[in-house]
């Protein structure tokens, strides 16, 4: 009897949970609606480019809303994981640069070269960008935006220290900072150039700035490169400029703190990063916020800089993959990516391009190894480890730069 | 009633079969029955695909495709052959014997401090403990994140104004010890309310005669402690320290959010931290299924030797 009522209800109970499951995914089924994921960089820098693209897309396609969900750098590729088994996946993905190769080796997204030709500048789009989204000789992402990394500086202190000229090379930056660490001794703590230790970024233009690199192939597999002579001066390069500018902790990254908070709270006489980082520089500083570009160990040269960006691609199981591709063409018109370059940003297209300081840093850059693993390099932290070790002086900088080359060569070779 | 059964001495009278008994005996199965099955369904399932995916090569390009392919034990075979495997599990050990031990000893010291203070003094140290416990863990990292900040976090500037020493731009997560410290001080710190409260809950039961009795025999304080109220209260520690080996061995949110992952490394890694790096990070989930299965059989091998241990902890208290 007993028992008979425990099934009773225990069956009652089942029937009542998939009975609401099965309502509510009915329910979340909505037609024409186009779901699109960008970064909060355009929730936060330049909502109006998205707005005016959502607008003219639903005037192209009446009856269409665009859904437009922001995401985060540090998250968004294990959600699209997961999307991508478990269904729901956006029509419409912002991927950075660096993350591209993985996915497109995959198959996550859908060969979109027969819509190349409707994407405004696309037969000038910036190569080091364009080839980011290209695999196989297909096309799989549309530029979407590049950044360089640049200095920003205070410019009153730099008058302060009788400093008359942005530096033009490696040596007189850091002749300049030493003055500067003296005209800004009265802040405990003060860094001339704060440097977060763990700036792959920034680190790894000295090694390209001296001839070295990351990785390079031979008889089709990578070989780390990190270890070689000229790779090693430039981590050695690194270790001095940062050794003798930088207060930050060796173990620190450019995310957190952001650079621009000590900035803004005085404590610093420059940052490197981003060109969009004068955004933030504070109301105190933002009259005497100057930017100029990394300059080279040879004198005259600016430095490499990394060139980040960002693609578009439409992920393989969207079902509106025409659509998808027709909303991309809305958000890169030459109107939108001149928005963007208003905004500090490096436009998709060479014939966009202008003279501002973002865009004078992108005429000599590095970029990552083009590598299917390559971002289980990024996301295993082997450039950062090996970054705090040689400042943390754990090992010298030949040590750790061999430790880290073995293991970059063992991490971009796996099947 | 399984008890009952087991201790039935002798092989003949098991023998001895009545329908009566029979029919009494399968009652309680049979009312077992919904919740095996539930609980076959809810767990059941899960690890079947666990097993399963821990057989397959399955990375993005499978994720996609939703299809696996069969590798054996290839998997398996990985894991157990990384030397970073096993030095994360001595790594593991250690820190969640650093955990339990600090967890249970100062929950412990703690309870027998509630036990001898005035009450609006206790009232007010509970509440304290339950406020602890009450914090969501997420929220409790973020604390801590800006008491040791290196920038300007509140540690350093106290330890710098009492002259413990020169502590402004202290680096706390410079090294893996630095690092795996600050996170058992924030779990030592979130796990003490719960031991705390349950000691105390159990020291209510030690009879009091018990414990004057031995003083009068001459028993000093620490005598009193092991020899009276221990062998009391241990049932309950032994509930509590199993609990906190169980959740310290995987211990994942304070140890990957607090240390932050642009500094994860196979160098720090703890076991859940080693398998969501491996398993997810790098989108490698048959070889994360094997991680998983290793660290289940870890843990069930634990929980067998201490639910035995609580077992006979139980039947030792009843007689």
């Amino acid at each position: 009897m007993k028992l008979r009522v425990v099934v009773t209800a225990v069956l009652a109970v089942a029937l009542g949970v998939v009975a609401t499951t099965a309502s509510a995914s009915t329910g979340r089924q909505q037609a024409n609606k186009l779901t699109v994921w960008l970064q909060v960089d355009a929730q936060s820098g330049w909502p109006d480019v998205v707005a005016s693209a959502n607008q003219q897309f639903q005037a192209d396609h009446p009856g269409w809303t665009v859904d437009v969900q922001y995401q985060n750098w540090g998250d968004h590729l294990q959600k699209f994981d997961a999307t991508l088994a478990g269904g729901n996946t956006p029509d419409v993905i912002e991927m950075g640069n660096t993350e591209m190769v993985k996915y497109m080796a995959a198959g996550a997204f859908a060969d979109i070269t027969s819509f190349k030709s409707s994407f405004a500048n696309s037969a000038n789009w910036l190569a080091g960008l364009a080839k980011s989204g290209m695999y196989g000789g297909k096309v799989y992402g549309v530029p979407y935006y590049a950044g360089s990394r640049v200095v920003t500086y205070r410019t009153d202190l730099w008058k302060k220290a009788g400093i008359a000229k942005a530096p033009t090379s490696l040596a007189q930056f850091t002749s300049d900072a030493t003055k500067l660490a003296k005209v800004g001794a009265s802040v405990k703590g003060f860094s001339p150039v704060y440097l977060p230790g763990t700036d792959w970024y920034f680190a790894m233009a000295f090694v390209y700035d001296f001839g070295g690199s990351i990785a390079t192939t031979h008889a089709h597999k990578w070989v780390g490169n990190l270890d070689s002579p000229k790779s090693v001066a430039g981590l050695t390069a690194y270790k001095n400029f940062w050794l003798s500018v930088s207060k930050a902790s060796k173990t620190s990254n450019e995310a957190n703190p952001a650079p621009y908070d000590i900035f803004s709270q005085g404590g610093a006489g420059a940052i490197v990063g981003p060109a969009w980082f004068s955004c933030c520089t504070g109301a105190k500083f933002k009259a005497v916020t100057g930017q100029f570009v990394m300059p080279s160990h040879v004198a005259g040269k600016p430095m490499p800089g990394f060139l980040g960006g960002s693609d578009l691609a439409v992920p393989a199981p969207s079902s509106n993959k025409a659509l998808a591709a027709d909303w991309i063409k809305d958000f890169t018109s030459t109107s939108a990516e001149k928005s963007l370059q208003a905004k500090g940003n490096i436009p998709n297209a060479t014939n966009l391009l202008g003279n501002s300081v973002n865009e004078r840093a992108a005429a000599r850059s590095w970029f990552v190894p083009a590598a299917k693993h390559w971002v289980d390099v990024e996301n295993g932290n082997i450039l950062r480890t090996m970054l705090s070790e040689i400042l943390g002086g754990k090992f010298t900088v030949q040590q750790a730069a061999t430790l880290a080359s073995d293991n970059i060569t063992a991490t971009l070779n796996q099947s | 009633m399984a008890s009952a059964a087991e201790t039935t001495p002798s092989w003949s009278r098991r023998r001895a079969f009545s329908w009566r008994r029979a029919g009494r005996g399968t009652v309680p199965y049979a009312l077992l029955v919904p919740v095996v099955a539930i609980l076959g369904a809810i767990l059941g399932y899960p690890i079947y695909s666990l097993v399963r995916l821990s057989l397959q090569k399955y990375g993005l390009f499978e994720l996609i495709q939703h299809k696996g392919h069969y590798v054996g034990l290839h998997n398996f075979g990985l894991v157990l052959h990384d030397s970073i495997f096993w030095h994360t599990v001595l790594r593991t050990v250690i820190f969640t014997a650093a955990n339990v031990g600090l967890t249970i000893g100062l929950g412990t010291l703690i309870a027998l401090l509630l036990a001898r203070v005035s009450s609006w003094v206790r009232i007010l140290v509970t509440s304290g403990l339950v406020l602890v416990w009450a914090m969501p863990p997420v929220v409790a990292v973020q604390v801590w994140n800006w008491m040791t900040n290196y920038q300007n976090g509140v540690l350093n500037y106290v330890l710098t104004e009492l002259h413990v020493g020169d502590y402004f731009h202290h680096d706390w997560y410079a090294t893996t010890f630095s690092q795996l410290s600050m996170v058992t001080a924030l779990i030592v710190w979130e796990g003490i309310p719960f031991v705390a409260i349950t000691v105390y809950a159990a020291l209510s039961q030690v009879p009091g005669e018990l414990v004057e009795a031995a003083e009068i025999d001459g028993a000093r304080p620490w005598r009193v402690f092991f020899d009276v109220t221990v062998p009391i209260i241990r049932p309950v520690l032994l509930i509590l320290t199993s609990l906190s080996i169980l959740w310290d061995f995987g211990v994942f949110t304070q140890a990957y959010l607090l240390i932050g992952q642009p500094q994860i490394r196979p160098g720090n890694y703890l076991m859940a931290i080693y398998l969501f790096e491996e398993g997810y990070f790098k989108n490698d989930y048959g070889k994360g299924a094997a991680i998983s299965i290793l660290m289940l059989l870890m843990v069930a091998a634990l929980s067998v030797v201490l639910v035995r241990k609580m077992v006979r902890a139980g039947e030792e208290a009843e007689t």
